[in-house]
């Protein structure tokens, strides 16, 4: 590995991925310094598998693995403190950065939270190079989050990069040396099912480098379009170029409860206050919302968080409630307050409005168009019809039948 | 051409509505008071349901509407038949 520097390099244009380790955890422990040294382990989530994914360095040393069970966590380390999730800090602060690199520049697309690419080319001009276009974004980023920084060519080398290199540090492949870099990495690195690592790990394949030396369509053939894809990673020729995402909005409602609150009708009531607030912000400018964030803090410690993406983007009251409101019945503990945020909105203003409603045969050919659609997304049989069969029944289960329709 | 044995099978037969789903309750003295590890704040409603006796698969469940503790409604039912608990929308 070299440094790379615009004086010596060829000029390829090179992608970056800056990655904060643990990330989650390390939002959950910020108000805690008394956890200082000690074995602390994020707790799972409601509704996902009881296993431990994040945990401290205290924690590891006392016997702590990555995906190893709640109850056996607790007996491998006894003293483990389990800090609640606070996915509502998490994507708060996960903003925050975000938005300070784009501050310094560079036009970002967030994988996930503590994980974002970007092209440095239109930095480097402004930085005065490579390296110092680097410096600038290590600097856009509070130096206590330790980001670490791989770059390189390739996307996926670049986030593989960022994976392996060490915290508060800067790593750059390069072009010519990527398949090098990448031969002896492990193969969790791509993005591959647990089943499909499995199947590779079963076949004996542990590295990147035994996956890139096997011919391609004996692994598609095999494995299919996914593997194909991890294939083209492995081998550093995966094509794709980081796609910035749309500049964010920070419209926020919120509101605070003067006590817990676990009452469906009360959140609703609540919820709909806080969107007839949100829609009439003058700042929304009349454009459409296209993604939703509803969170909550919890009564319990921690917060809860529910991004919604809407089918057709709407500014219509009744929508955006008829589409929120069921999410308030997965709160899974009494809220202290409820916050609602725009995370995307629509470059336009108006809606294209049919003149004259569609009827009879225009109206057939829609739906029948619409199915098909459902169809081919999920499935053959997977538009049914209820059929009543004994709507008399005590028994509910025997009321009606869904049958798969043919038209 | 082999089908690929690995998809899942032929979803083309009709399904039940509404079927119950397994949930885990904890009762005292035949009463919910946790459903799926939440608290049971109050019940509702309560009936019995006995059919097919004549059958030998008879039917004998004992509903209960609950409002729990997060103020969600749910409605689980005793099958005393197996002595399982199940939710359902009844």
């Amino acid at each position: 590995m070299t440094s790379n520097t615009c004086s010596c390099r060829t000029y390829v244009l090179m992608i970056a991925c800056l990655t904060i380790s643990s990330f989650a955890l390390r939002v959950a422990l910020r108000p805690r310094s008394d956890l200082s040294g000690l074995p602390v382990a994020l707790a799972p989530a409601s509704n996902t598998p009881e296993v431990i994914e994040a945990f401290t360095l205290a924690a590891e040393k006392a016997g702590l693995r990555t995906g190893m069970r709640l109850s056996e966590a607790l007996a491998t380390c006894p003293t483990l403190v389990l800090l609640e999730q606070d996915p509502a800090s998490v994507a708060d602060v996960w903003e925050a950065i975000l938005h300070q690199l784009e501050e310094a520049g560079f036009e970002v697309e967030p994988l996930e939270h503590g994980c974002v690419l970007f092209d440095t080319a239109p930095v480097e001009p402004l930085a005065g190079g490579l390296e110092q276009a680097l410096e600038r974004a290590m600097a856009a980023v509070d130096s206590r989050w330790q980001p670490s920084l791989g770059v390189a060519a390739r996307r996926f080398a670049a986030v593989a990069a960022a994976s392996v290199t060490v915290p508060g540090r800067i790593l750059v492949v390069d072009d010519a040396d990527t398949a090098l870099f990448l031969e002896p990495l492990p193969l969790h690195l791509l993005p591959l099912s647990q089943e499909r690592r499995e199947e590779f790990a079963a076949l004996g394949i542990q590295r990147l480098g035994e996956l890139a030396c096997l011919p391609r369509a004996s692994v598609a053939d095999r494995f299919g379009s996914d593997a194909d894809q991890a294939w083209l990673c492995a081998r550093s020729e995966d094509r794709a170029r980081v796609v910035p995402r749309q500049p964010s909005v920070d419209l926020v409602e919120s509101i605070e409860f003067p006590d817990p609150v676990a009452n469906s009708s009360t959140l609703e009531h609540s919820l709909a206050r806080l969107i007839d607030l949100l829609l009439a912000r003058p700042d929304r400018k009349g454009r459409a919302l296209r993604k939703v964030a509803l969170s909550a803090r919890l009564v319990s410690g921690g917060s809860w968080r529910r991004a919604l993406t809407l089918r057709e983007p709407s500014a219509d009251p009744t929508v955006l409630r008829v589409a929120l409101t069921p999410r308030l019945s997965e709160l899974p503990a009494p809220a202290l307050d409820l916050k609602i945020k725009i995370d995307e909105l629509t470059e336009w203003q108006g809606v294209q409005e049919e003149l004259l409603s569609v009827r009879g045969k225009r109206l057939q050919e829609k739906l029948r168009e619409g199915l098909r659609q459902v169809r081919t997304s999920v499935g053959r049989y997977a538009v049914c019809t209820v059929v009543e069969i004994a709507p008399w029944s005590r028994i509910p289960e025997n009321r009606a039948i869904l049958v798969p329709r043919d038209d | 051409m082999v089908p690929d044995s690995r998809k899942p099978s032929d979803s083309r037969s009709a399904r039940r509505l509404n079927a119950p789903r397994p949930v885990g309750v904890t009762a005292l003295r035949g009463r919910p008071t946790m459903v799926g590890g939440v608290s049971v704040e109050a019940i509702r409603e309560e009936w019995r349901v006995a059919d097919q006796w004549w059958t030998s698969a008879p039917v004998r469940r004992q509903y209960f509407d609950l409002v729990l503790e997060t103020g969600k409604h749910v409605v689980v039912f005793l099958d005393v038949e197996r002595d399982a608990w199940f939710t359902q929308r009844a």
